[in-house]
Parts: C-alpha cells; structure tokens; sequence
C-alpha cells in the first residue's frame, strides 16, 4: 500500500537516512575529499554558493557532497545552516571598481580600455570528450601540469595578489557615460539596500531587492526568463549588447570590533556583467543606451548575463509589471523545488474533498437535466444532495 | 437643494507637460488641440455640463473634440488637470468626485454612476456568463441572496431583451450587439441616478443599431435616471437627448435643446456636423 | 536591528541542533502579533530556510519553533495522523532544537502543528493550532496579477470571487470548491483556510483556541484570534456543504455523516481490491480514543495489527 500506511513514521524515516548515508561510502571508490571537490569542481561549488547565497566554498563542497550532487538540495542546506548562524555584523560597502580581475572580455569593443584578459574560459575551446582511458588522462594532466616552469608560479597566480597591484581596469560604462551614450539612471539618492532574507521582495520592490533575488536565483530558471523574454513570447529584451563581462575578486572589508578601522578579511570571488541594451520603444531616448548589471558568487557567467539582461528589462518596465512578478515569485529555486516535491506528501484528505465535490455535481447536472430546467434557485439543490 | 444628478464645471485636460497657460494657443480658433509652445495636447478645456434626473445629455463632436476624454474623466478612468464633478446622490452634491481618491471612486461605480462603453469587453468580462457579470455587480454592492441575485440577472436581461436561454453562457460567445445589451443590464443592477454612454452602438450593424438605441431610449424613460450620451453620431443623441452640447477642439462650441440646435445650428462647426448628418 | 558583538556570540551556548536563532524567533513572533492584531490579514515576513523544503511546512515550522518555550507539549500531525513520515521529521526537528515534550493527544498539546486538518477534539483557550500554508492567497483563482490582488484585499472589493460562486453553482449545480475553502475573517478580510476539508471549517467560527496560519515559501503569516467569525462564503440560500459520506469508520464506527447526531469524523477512503470502498477516520489518536484505547504519552504513534 506503500508510504500512505507507514504509520511507524519515525522509523521508515530512521530507515531511509540509513539507506542514504550506506550509500554515500558503499561500492568501491575511495571516499571524496573537500579538497578535490573544491578543486576540481570549481563550477558546482560556485552554483552551489550563488544559489546558497553564502560565501564559503569548503561548507559548499561539504553541502555538495552531502547532497551526493544535487545542486538545488545543496543550496537548501547551506541557506538553512545559515538560518541557525547568527549575525556576528556587516561589511564596509565595497565598490566593484576595487576587483582584481581574473577574467575581462568587453564584447562591446574591438579594443576597451583597460586590458582584456580571457583568463580561464571554455568558450573558444571544441566541445568535444577528450581522453577516456582513464590512465593516460591522468598523466597527460600530470604532465601538462609539470609543463609550468615551477608550480610556485602557479601557486602565486591562484593566491591572492598581495604583493603585485591588483589588475583593475577601467569599466566600460565610464567610457559610454563620457561619450554620452547612455541614459542617466544615477538620481544621487544612497537609499539603504534591502535585505531580502529579513523583508520579502515583492511587486514594488526596490531594485536591491530585484538584484538580491537575481543574485540568488536559479541559474536555470534565470536563463530561461531571459530566454522567453529575448526570443520567446514575453518580449521584453531588445537588442544586448555586452560591455563588461569579468570573473575577479573582491575583499572582504569590515570595521574592526575594537579600532573600528577598516580591514580587510578575505576575499569574495565574483562574477559581474554589464548588458547595454539598445532602447526602442516610442517612449524611450532612442538616442542613448540603457545599461544592466548584474553579479553572483562563483564564476558563472550565464547566470550573471541573463541577470544583467533582466536588470535593464525590469527597469523598463513599469513597476509591478509582469516581468518582475515572474522574476520575484518564480526564480528561486527552492521555492518552486519545494513546491513542486511537496506534490509527493500525502494528499488523501484533500482529494477525498475533490472526489466529493465530483460526485455532488454529477448528481445535481443529472437531476436538473433530468427535470430539464435550469438551476434557478438551491431548492432543487438541497433536495438532490 | 440641486436639481442636478451630475453636475461637470471647469473640466481640463491636459496631456503632456500640463502648464494651463498652453490652453490658451489651442482651440477653435487656434484650429487644433496641439500646443506648439508647451509640447503638449489639449484635449479638452473648460468644459461644463449637467443633467437632471429623467433627463439625458449629449456630447457630440468627431473624433478628437475631447468629447471621449470628458466621458473618461467622468468615468474616473481618467485624471482631470482640473475642474469640478458633483454627483447629488454623494453628500448632497457637496463634495467634488475629483478630489476623492481612487478607492472611492471606485466605489462610486458601484451604484452610483455607471458606464456603458464603446466596446463591451471594456465593461464586461468576457469570460464570464451574462448573468454572472451583473451578479458581480449585485455582489459588489452587498447582494448575498443567489435566488434574488439570479432573479434580479433574469429580469435585467430579460428587459434588455437578451434570450434567457443565453444566461448562463460566456459573454464571449455573443455577438458585439448582444454584448451591448449585457453591457447595459450590468450597468442598470444597482440602479445608479447617473449613467454615461460612450458611442453605444458605434460599430454595431444598422439594424442591431436601430435596436439597441429603442431599447436604451425605453430604459432612460423607465428608469428616471440622468444620462450623458456620448456620440459622434446625430441620429443617435437626437433618437435619445433632449439637450445637447457640441465639441470642437476640446471646447464647447454650441448648447441647446438638441431638436432646435439640429434644426438650426448657429456655430459654423455645428452647421457642418448637423448637415454631415442630414445628407 | 543591532547586530551581536563578538561577546554576544561567545556567551550564546549554541545547541547544534538549533534550527532558528533567538533574533529571529523574535522577529517571527512580532509578525504573528502584527497578523493577530488584523485578523485575516496577510502579514509578510522574513522567512527563513529550514531544514525542511519550502512547501513541506517550513511556514508552521517556523511559527511552532518561534511560539514555543521548553515546557511546551507539541503535536504535530499530517493527514491527521501523528505517524505519517513528514510529521514524524517535523516533530523530530522541533523537540531536538527545542526541547519540547511531545504528545498525540490534541486535548494534551499546547501548541498542534498540523497539516489539512483541524483536530476532532474541541480544542481549548490556552491551545494554539499552527497550521501549513502551501499557497496562502484566497483568490489565486479568480486573479494572478499581485497588484490588483493587493487592491481587492484593500479595499474589500471580493466581488470576484463572489462571482465564481454565483458561476459555480449555475454551471455545476454546486459549489465546486474542495478544501481550502474562502472565508471572512471579522467581517474584514477572506483567507484560505489552508487546503483543511470543508468538513473542518465550521470548527473555526468563534473558536476558543488561536490559529495561527504560516506560509513559508510565499513568506505570509495570517491569523484567526479566539472568538473571531469565520464565516465561509456562500450565498444566504445555498448551504455551505461538507464531505459527508454514507459509512462508518472501519476502526471505531464513528459516522461519517454529521447530520446523524452522534459522534461523527472526517472519513478517508480506502479503495479495496475487490472495488468496493472501505472508509476510516482520517483523525487517527481521536479515532482510536473512540475505541478506549490509550497510547502512552511522549510517544511516536506505533502501528497496531489492526490498523
């Protein structure tokens, strides 16, 4: 009769952890280290982070482990560690102009100003499976590796860069501001961000609270908003153009307990893009640009560009519009995880409700058909029922 | 005490940059609505008007007379830049509609002033049967008996000659003349003292036309309610008004007894319109 | 609010298994007041991520584990039953961040976390009922744009859903709606009474007790303080109908029909091989109290033989 009748509730649950935890060790393979997980599988401890909302890539990659690879129930037990972490204090305000850049592409321009680093990236490589026997694949990686004249070099590269001057090159938008290419957005006005883990975001919302939920968002979900919008129905991307596209690091910057000075803990890494979107509606400057931003956790460059497309979309749009309602209420992805998996519990009670409701309309369409007349008044009703 | 139901003073609309000083290069006799200087319209100025109960009103003029933007301020579908609206069934006539807020004038719809629009999916929701958008109305206003709700539906309908066998279908599966009639039962529920027509059977055959306008007529004599009628067609304010007002370039160019005025406009513009409508 | 100083932190014994801190079981415990002070009205809150998912109960989670105190006794039921697999996690989460005792008894219980049900029992003053909240808006199906459903909550402008009634009943002969059903709260405004069968409805209606309603995922809290009106919608002639059912239950013998006088509960059906229909409560520790049978307390309900 399956679970519906598992009234020893608390011991199929016993059960079914122990079912889990066996086969995170079982079978032949040696037990997977942080260490590789954080190393080798930078791009799901970035998503899992992004997601998570949480900065700490060792708790990303215990979370992934955990999770045996599921990125949504990864993300789910970081943001609920977080909910039992109390908040020791904040940040300094941190200005994006202070990156030490790891990646920069400015597809906007042949030649930006500032260097353009393609850094660590797939794109311009062949998509294709490279070596499959195992054994060779490891030491063509060895060898590849040891090709490095010293791997102090590559030690000092992956570090933070405290000795060298941290690579920060100037930001696209200046340049277009300074060419009076875009639309002024800035009123001078600092309002205070909203923190959306203590106050919802809802239609109306300010626009930290439209990023915050960008930021956090599914990338998946983010993706494809942006793809109903540019391509499929709902219309509400033009024509983007990228400007800045970068994978850097930020520091960490608090004000210590004691002096109240300013130091620097560690460091983020981020990813962050500009979309420049070519305005054309009647109502817009049809003679200037309007630009988008968006930023994650991690290096994950299509969550960051759809975010930076939507920006520039909700800005356009009136406040409350569509757009935004689909973005706040549809796009995390532990709500509509959730939600969706919740359909698995038990639903006995309501559907009995429905199974009433079916049988009681079928009675009341069969008698009023049978005396031929139309409901008029419940008198036909209560006699039926 | 007021002998008006719907009292309309000083109404101004202005679209664009709203500096009243831009009224003065626009009009009849400046030829257009479009200020040059100010950047924006005008769609209408200094407009006035009321009507008693019993008693029904036409605004006449083509498009762009600012005549659609008086219904709309009226209706509250549209801010005024200003002016002064009193309806005697709220407080009297004491109080100016204009500067209540949006919720009570919303509320206002309800049973105090009702519109019939030019198109009926403005006033109806489709997707709902014929009875079911005049029990919206009936809800709205308190109605919470289903025998007398769907009585009351039978009776408005049934008077607006909409086959009661169609009742219950989706007002989508009707055509645009019967969709009117729904329009027009809905807006009778609640038995408002005002009423405003927006071009009530523009877009409707000639024959289904004809129908419509005998009906309306029957219900404004029935029901002692006031009514400004909204046209661009003689025919029609002269099938139903008794007075009338003619618009040209968001002013009022002309008001009368609408049989003397057809029969004797003096204001040039007025002359075109009634010969327009005679030849 | 004011952020701990590091000393703050230090002289916090953390219990590991602590689901929530303090500030914010303060924080959740001010919006259940704000919902209590405006009776059906939807308060929105910081929710929190908890360890279960949203839509599995992370809103009465949160609610339960902020009104509690350690001398609490906790029920916490699905289905109306204590032994189903997610109330047997909820329970466990709670009593180990909590400390509370636990209970099946709802006459025993200071606070009842439950899931689509309101206990058979008549509960009492100094009881409180959380319950689950998957979707909390009442005219989710008459309106989706979340302007005007803010409006319409506004300015009491439920015509909307009035209406659908009024369709309903034209086009089906009754009125369609399962469970969940809309009801006025004080005469102000209408909430969805979670998905809880009509049949528990009429419990609520100037009840002794305080139910407190928690939307996780959608970040709602409403409530319905003791001796408050909730009054179902429908029309003055048409009677608001429950699931009834011409049987008995198989385990106790209650009825399933109110309208027999006697004792009556919500019954479940339990389709048979042969195609024939069994029936039991769905209240499982009122149904087996109807037998006099007597479970020890703080206990998981076991299974018997005959269940």
């Amino acid at each position: 009769m399956g679970y519906v009748s598992a009234r020893g509730g608390f011991e199929a649950i016993q059960a079914a952890e122990e079912l889990v935890k066996r086969k995170r060790v079982e079978s032949g393979s040696s037990w997977l280290e942080i260490d590789q997980i954080v190393e080798r599988l930078q791009y799901s401890v970035d998503r899992v982070m992004g997601e998570g909302g949480l900065w700490d890539e060792k708790l990303a990659a215990f979370a992934f482990r955990q999770a045996e690879g599921d990125l949504i129930e990864a993300a789910h037990l970081l943001r609920s560690h977080k909910s039992t972490l109390p908040r020791l204090g904040y940040t300094e305000v941190t200005h994006v102009n202070q990156i030490d850049v790891l990646r920069r592409i400015v597809p906007a321009f042949r030649e930006p100003p500032g260097p353009q680093l393609l850094g660590k990236t797939l794109d311009y490589s062949g998509r294709l499976l490279e070596e499959l026997d195992e054994d060779k694949a490891r030491t063509e990686a060895v060898e590849a590796s040891a090709k490095r004249h010293d791997n102090q070099q590559v030690k000092a590269e992956i570090a933070t860069n405290d000795h060298d001057k941290p690579r920060v090159p100037g930001r696209l938008l200046d340049v277009l501001r300074s060419m009076d290419a875009v639309v002024e957005r800035r009123s001078g006005a600092d309002p205070e961000p909203v923190d959306i883990s203590r106050t919802p975001a809802r239609p109306g919302a300010p626009r930290s609270s439209l990023l915050s939920t960008m930021a956090r968002a599914e990338t998946g979900a983010l993706v494809q908003l942006w793809y109903r919008n540019i391509l499929g129905p709902d219309n509400n991307i033009n024509e983007v153009t990228l400007g800045e596209v970068r994978h850097g690091r930020l520091p960490i910057i608090v004000p210590h307990p004691y002096t109240d000075e300013p130091v620097k803990v560690g460091d983020v890494r981020i990813t962050e893009v500009e979309a420049i979107e070519d305005l054309d509606r009647s109502d817009e400057d049809r003679g200037r640009f309007d630009v988008g931003y968006g930023i994650c956790f991690g290096h994950n460059e299509r969550k960051a560009i759809a975010m930076a497309n939507l920006d520039v979309a909700l800005t356009r749009e009136p406040e409350g519009s569509w757009l935004e309602q689909s973005l706040l209420m549809t796009t995390d992805g532990l709500d509509s995880s959730g939600f969706l998996e919740h359909l698995k519990l038990p639903h006995y009670v309501t559907f009995r409700s429905m199974m009433e409701r079916k049988i009681a309309t079928r009675k009341a369409v069969l008698d009023r058909d049978k005396k031929g007349e139309a409901i008029t008044s419940h008198h036909a009703l209560e006699e039926k029922v | 005490m007021v002998n008006w139901s719907v009292q309309l003073q000083d109404l101004g609309c202005i679209y664009g940059p709203n500096d009243h000083a831009s009224a003065d290069e626009t009009g009849p006799l400046f030829g257009t609505n479009v200020s040059e200087t100010y950047d924006s319209v005008v769609a209408c100025w200094d407009v006035n008007l009321h009507a008693s109960p019993g008693e029904a009103l036409g605004v006449i003029g083509e498009s762009g007379s600012g005549k659609s933007t008086v219904m709309r301020c009226i209706a509250g579908d549209q801010k005024p830049t200003k002016g002064d609206l009193r309806l005697v069934s709220v407080e009297g006539g004491q109080r100016n509609i204009f500067e209540m807020d949006d919720s009570a004038r919303r509320a206002l719809r309800i049973d105090q002033l009702a519109v019939v629009y030019q198109d009926p999916s403005e006033g109806l929701d489709l997707k709902i049967s014929a009875g079911g958008n005049i029990a919206e109305r009936l809800t709205a206003a308190g109605w919470r008996n289903f025998k007398d709700i769907r009585d009351r539906a039978t009776e408005l309908l049934h008077r607006t000659e909409v086959p009661l066998n169609r009742m219950d279908d989706p007002v989508q599966t009707f055509s645009g003349g019967m969709r009117q009639r729904v329009q027009l039962a809905k807006a009778l529920a609640n038995k408002p003292p005002v009423l405003i027509l927006d071009e009530p059977t523009t877009g409707l055959d000639a024959s289904v036309a004809a129908g419509v306008l005998d009906l309306i007529r029957g219900l404004l004599d029935e029901t002692g309610i006031a009514a400004v009628v909204v046209s661009h067609d003689f025919n029609v304010v002269e099938m139903l008004t008794r007075r009338c007002m003619v618009m040209h370039h968001g002013r009022t160019v002309e008001v009368g007894l609408t049989d003397q005025l057809l029969e004797d406009p003096q204001h040039p513009y007025s002359q075109k319109l009634v010969a327009a409508a005679r030849g | 609010m004011k952020a701990m100083t590091i000393k703050d932190v230090i002289s916090v014994q953390r219990n590991r298994n602590q689901i929530m801190d303090e500030h914010t079981k303060r924080e959740i415990r001010r919006a259940v007041l704000t919902a209590v002070a405006v009776p059906g009205y939807q308060v929105p809150f910081g929710s929190r991520e908890m360890p279960v998912s949203r839509g599995w109960g992370s809103g009465g989670l949160q609610i339960t584990v902020a009104v509690v105190g350690k001398e609490s006794v906790l029920k916490v039921y699905d289905q109306g039953e204590d032994g189903g697999v997610n109330a047997a996690n909820l329970r466990r989460l709670i009593r180990n961040s909590e400390g509370v005792k636990t209970t099946t008894d709802a006459r025993k219980a200071d606070v009842i976390q439950t899931r689509h049900r309101v206990p058979e029992d008549e509960l009492q003053e100094n009881q409180i009922l959380v319950l689950q909240v998957p979707v909390p808006e009442p005219l989710r199906e008459v309106e989706r744009d979340m302007n005007e459903l803010r409006r319409m909550h506004a300015e009491a402008d439920y015509a909307k859903i009035w209406v659908s009634l009024y369709e309903d009943i034209v086009h089906n002969g009754v009125v369609m709606k399962t469970t969940g059903y809309p009801c006025l709260i004080d005469g102000r405004y209408i909430i969805a009474t979670t998905p809880i069968p009509r049949w528990d409805v009429p419990k609520l209606h100037q009840a002794p007790f305080l139910a407190l309603y928690g939307a996780g995922r959608e970040k709602r809290i409403y409530a319905v303080p003791p001796y408050t009106d909730v009054e179902p919608l429908t029309f003055d002639d048409v009677p608001f109908q429950v699931e009834e059912v011409n049987a008995v239950c198989r385990s106790c013998g209650c009825s399933g029909m109110k309208t027999d006088g006697g004792e009556a509960g919500y019954l479940v059906e339990l389709p048979q091989q042969d195609g024939s229909s069994q029936w039991v409560c769905s209240d499982t520790d009122w149904c087996n109290r109807q037998l006099n049978t007597y479970l020890p307390e703080d206990q998981d309900f076991k299974a018997g033989e005959l269940w």
